[in-house]
Parts: structure tokens; sequence; C-alpha cells
């Protein structure tokens, strides 16, 4: 599924993003990827995205080598991720409903099938008395749950959250996470950033990985 | 796994909602873009009016020939009406002569008063197709009894000159224009694409292919010249009435083409030049913007 050897990230000034990971994530798992600031987890989320170019190693995500991936893959590839992010990157102007549909209007399914995957993706994270608002009008708890909704309803092989409850207070966070953990299938990973801990700590049937200073290590594994 | 989708409205959907985010640029440009489109509007009229002038007295084109008195017209009529190239022949005798000149004169005409008798002399009059000019004429000549063939070619030469430097400014001014359309529009995209560069980079993020992303900022770029093209034909309705209203009136042997059928032609043409120089304007804008480079 993801698979680092070797990897390194150094920027223009000389700075590491991340320095010589080697870490396997096997299909149909929950990570979460914790850190401090500054640590090198966006990094590792900004490469399996392909918004920035490994400068050593090699990165395997879902069987594109990150190193030698073309333009056409690595679009196919973000097809095939399901992204969720801090400040939500939603469309302004639009409706929630036309926010999850974005996602799907280029991928090769059916008009209805497409909105029916929207709708029920609503419904999973509880928006569908939202259909037709306008994301300017949401709560940032709802704002992240139309995020989650426009990730899961293209059912992608890999969900990643990049600092999901960032933005959330404490309740919310709990609420983000328990869904994010639902959408955990056998062909669905999901991995998650953060640097809230304590928020995960009793979370069972993860894989946590530990990133400090651009290095990668499995921290515990939880299995209930 | 089914069929592409077919996401015109939702397109059409995009491109008013970058049209309302940036309104203000998008009306200004359209105005600009107005009078651009009117001033190239003015340019086709004025070739297409020319064209049309220098047609309409080709294909009445004629020569006058004056022939000594001794000689029978009938007889050179015969001879004439063999020579190929010559639709048809009139014997003028001086009276029609005369009148026809007071005809010209109009309120003028007591000009011919002054004479004391008909100074006008009896001539055929042999309309032509103006390419066997040259040999017409000098067949005409050696006809016995014709004293003097006289033809039009100084003047339809003039108007062929004429016709040539509209054509050459007409062009000149075309393709200076059709790039600043092309720069104006590539400018008011590359704009739209600055203002949605949040909303493009998470489009590609979704893996959004560049033809999805992009479509909505093109047919932006073709409304909004195409809307110009649009406008500027009401100026120039206004203002080609007027020029029309003001020959008619004051020089009525101006012969101008049909106005609906001008006015057809500037409509199609603006319409045609709209959607392309939109188009490549609006390509212009978004290759020049470095968002749309990469996946």
């Amino acid at each position: 599924m993801i698979k680092a050897i070797d990897l390194s990230l150094q920027y223009k000034d000389g700075t590491f993003g991340l320095n010589n990971v080697n870490i396997e994530i096997p299909t149909g798992e929950l990570v979460f990827i914790t850190g401090p600031s500054g640590s090198g987890k966006t990094s590792f989320v900004k490469l399996i995205l392909g918004m920035e170019k490994l400068t050593q190693g090699e990165l395997l995500v879902l069987d594109y080598k990150m190193k030698s991936i073309k333009d056409n893959e690595l679009i196919k590839l973000r097809q095939a991720i399901g992204p969720i992010f801090q400040d939500f990157k939603l469309l302004p102007g639009r409706s929630v409903c036309d926010n999850v549909l974005v996602g799907m209007r280029f991928l090769d399914i059916d008009k209805i099938l497409m909105y029916e995957k929207a709708l029920k993706a609503l419904e999973k994270v509880g928006l569908s008395h939202k259909v037709h608002s306008s994301v300017e009008n949401l709560s940032y708890g709802e704002k992240q749950r139309v995020a989650i909704a426009r990730a899961i309803a293209r059912e992608p092989k890999l969900i990643i959250a990049d600092e999901p409850t960032g933005n959330l207070d404490k309740k919310n966070s709990i609420i983000i996470f328990d869904l994010l953990k639902s959408f955990k299938s056998k062909d669905t990973t999901v991995l998650i950033t953060t640097h809230a801990t304590h928020l995960i700590k009793d979370i069972d049937d993860s894989l946590h990985i530990q990133v400090e200073d651009g290095k990668m290590k499995y921290q515990e594994e939880i299995y209930g | 796994m089914g069929k592409k989708i077919n996401n015109t409205n939702y397109y059409f959907k995009e491109v008013y909602t970058l049209i309302k985010r940036d309104l203000s640029s998008n009306i200004l440009s359209i105005i600009s873009l107005g009078f651009v489109f009117f001033i190239i509007s003015l340019v086709i009229s004025l070739g297409v009016s020319s064209q049309f002038m220098i047609s309409e007295i080709s294909s009445q084109a004629e020569i006058s020939i004056y022939y000594s008195e001794n000689y029978d017209p009938t007889y050179i009529r015969e001879e004439l009406e063999l020579i190929e190239g010559i639709n048809k022949v009139n014997l003028i005798d001086s009276n029609e002569a005369n009148e026809r000149m007071k005809d010209i004169l109009g309120s003028d005409r007591k000009i011919l008063e002054l004479f004391d008798h008909n100074p006008f002399s009896s001539y055929i009059e042999v309309f032509i197709e103006l390419d066997n000019l040259d040999d017409i004429v000098s067949v005409s000549k050696n006809i016995e009894g014709v004293e003097l063939v006289r033809d039009n070619r100084e003047v339809l030469s003039q108007l062929k000159n004429i016709l040539n430097i509209i054509t050459i400014l007409g062009v000149f001014v075309f393709v200076a224009i059709s790039v600043a359309t092309v720069v104006i529009t590539a400018h008011i995209i590359r704009q739209g694409v600055y203002m949605n560069k949040d909303q493009i980079s998470t489009l590609k993020l979704l893996g959004a292919p560049s033809y999805f992303i992009y479509v909505p900022f093109v047919l932006n770029g073709i409304l909004m010249t195409v809307l110009s093209a649009l406008s500027s034909i009401i100026l120039v309705y206004l203002s080609n009435n007027f020029v029309y209203s003001k020959i008619e009136g004051v020089l009525p042997f101006i012969i101008l083409p049909n106005f609906v059928d001008l006015m057809i032609i500037l409509v199609v043409f603006n319409l045609i030049s709209g959607i392309i120089l939109g188009f490549l304007g609006s390509v212009l804008g978004i290759k020049t913007t470095n968002l749309n480079k990469g996946a």
C-alpha cells in the first residue's frame, strides 16, 4: 500500500523534511502519524499526494513509484485517494452537495450513481439536512465533515487526513476521529496525521507512527 | 464504472460563479472589448461597402463609341455585337444625350441653356464584361467610321486602388485589434485563474484533469468576447444607420450594399471572431500562468 525505502525529502535551504525513512503501511490499516509541528508529518502527506518530489530513496503509493511518477499517473493516483485537510479546502460559493460532487465529476461513474454516492456520504457524516446549504454558512466541525464526505464519496483506496482536527475543539475532534476510524476497511487504508496524541491513545485497531526531526518510527501497535 | 459524466451544466454554473466573483473586471472588459469590436465592425463595413461598390460599377461597365456623322450607326452596332464580351449596345442620339446630362446635372441643368444649340453628339453606348475591356476597345477602334472610344478604366482603376488600400488597411487593423482582444482576454482570464488558485489547487489534489479545471475559464473568455462582439453590433447599427441616411440624402449616386445584408455579415463575422479570439485569449491566459504546469 505505502512503502518508504530510505526516503528523504531535502529542501533547497538544505533542511530535511524527512530523513532516511523506512516504513511500510499495509492495506486496510488505520494509521496515526503523530509528532510535534514541523516534525515532518505534512511533508510525508505531501510526498504521498505528489505535492513534493522526494530527493532520495523511493516511495511506493498504491503501486505507483513516486520518484518517477508521470503527470497522468499522478492524476490517477490522486483519484484513488480521498484527501482531507486541516483548512478543509472546500470550494467557496458552492453548496455542500456541489462540494461533494466535484470530487467525482471527472471519474468514470454514472451520473445517478454519483448523486447517490454524494448523498450517502453526507448521510454518513450526518449532514443530510444541509445538502443545499452554502459551505460559508457551516460551522468548522460541519465544514470538516463536508471535506470528509467529499473524500469518502469517491470510495478511495486511501484516505489521508492531514491534521483534520487542527481547527476543532475537543468534542468535535473526537467526533471526527471516530468518523474517520469507521471508514477503515479491508480495502481502504486510513492515514491520519495529528499532534493531538491525547485524543487517539485509546483508539484501538490502529498503527501509530511517531515522527520527529524527519525520522519516522513505529511507536506502538494497538489491536483490540 | 460507467460512462463519463456530461459536465456541461457544471461548467456553465462555474462560469457564472467565476463572473460573479470578479464581476466588475468582467463588465469593464466586456465594455472595452465592445469598443474594440466596434472598430473592427467599422473597418468591415467600409471594406464590404467598397467591395460592393466596385462590383456594382464593374457589372455596369460601359464604353461610349463616337462615330463620324457620315456613317450609319446601325452598321457599327452590328459590327460591335459580333465582339466577344459585349452584353448590350444602345444607340443614343444627341437629344437623348442632352436629356441624360440634364438628369445628371439636376438643379444645375440651367447651365445647358447657355448653349445656342445641343452641344452633345450622338454616340453608341456599349455594356461590356470588364475583363474584356482592352480587347473590346482595340477591336472597336478598328471598325470603320469609329472616331473615338471612351472608356472609364481610369475611374475603375482608381476605385480598385482605393479598395486595395482599404483591404490592406483593414487586414492590418483587424490583425492589430485581434491581438489586442486576445491580450485583454488573456489578462482577465489570467487574473481569474490567480483569483481562483486555491480552488484550482484543491481540484488538482482531488485528481481533476486539466481540461476539467480549465474549461470554465475558457468558456468565461469566449462568453466575454462574444458578449462584447454582440454589444458592438448595437453601436455599429446606430453608426451605419446614420451614415446610410446621410449618404442616401446627400450623395445618392454612391451605391451602398443593402443595410440588412451588411448587418447580417457583421453579426456573423463578429460572432465567429468573438468565439475564436475568446478561445485564443483564454488559452493564452491559462498557458501564461504558472498554475497550469504539472499535475
